[in-house]
């Protein structure tokens, strides 16, 4: 599993976040990115020796400035949920490429070119539609 | 070995990071620029005049940035340890 999967499957959920500076962010996640940059709203900032605390609606953080995220248990299965989902999907996509409609296609079809390869639609409705 | 990271997911890590802070918890992922989740995790503060002081803190996502060794933990000869009766100076924190 990927840490960053887990960020994304954490939206909307509260987390702890600690910069390298020492201060942390309270906050609910609204949105990560690739980078680790987040957006956190209803915020509470608590300085470095947890002394001095400040309240905002919501923050920006530039992921480069983050030590460690702590986010609720049971996100961790959620993740997991996500990817099993997924994968089934995928393997249920495969299951149908591979049947009997596309061999029923193969005739004329493929002189067009390998235009519908890997996608869920094809791009031509009609080709489908011909074949049948 | 040579994969890396992966051959430690699903085990007890002990991570130690930049601020001189030892994380133990569970790696259930990572990538490629070494962020980690750490499962089950807590904190072992070490002091010289008391025990190691342990800090529950579950589920975390460790910035790469931040790691410096990431090492399995041998459960067996870890719960035979007795960290109440165990003093050791912190480590300091990295200076750049």
């Amino acid at each position: 599993m990927l840490p960053l999967s887990l960020l994304r499957t954490a939206q909307n959920h509260p987390m702890l976040v600690e910069l390298k500076n020492g201060e942390t962010y309270n906050g609910h996640l609204v949105n990560c990115d690739h980078w680790m940059n987040i957006n956190l709203r209803e915020v509470i900032c608590t300085s470095r020796d947890g002394d001095k605390f400040w309240r905002m609606p919501e923050c920006y953080i530039r992921g480069s400035m983050i030590k460690y995220l702590r986010i609720p248990d049971e996100i961790i299965d959620m993740v997991k949920e996500d990817q099993v989902q997924r994968t089934r999907q995928r393997d249920s996509n495969r299951g149908g490429r591979g049947g009997s409609n596309q061999r029923g296609r193969g005739g004329h079809n493929m002189r067009g070119g390998l235009g519908n390869r890997g996608g869920k639609n094809p791009r031509n409705p009609l080709a489908l539609k011909k074949s049948k | 070995m040579a994969a890396g990271l992966e051959s430690y997911v699903n085990r007890v890590v002990s991570i130690i990071t930049a601020d001189g802070r030892n994380f133990v918890g569970t790696l259930k992922g990572f990538d490629q620029t070494i962020n980690i989740i750490l499962d089950d995790s807590h904190e072992r503060v070490y002091s010289p005049t008391a025990g190691v002081e342990q800090v529950v803190l579950g589920l975390h996502i460790i910035r790469g940035d931040n790691i410096v060794v990431v090492g399995e933990l041998d459960e067996a000869v870890d719960s035979r340890l007795d960290l109440t009766s165990l003093r050791a100076e912190p480590l300091s924190q990295i200076v750049h």
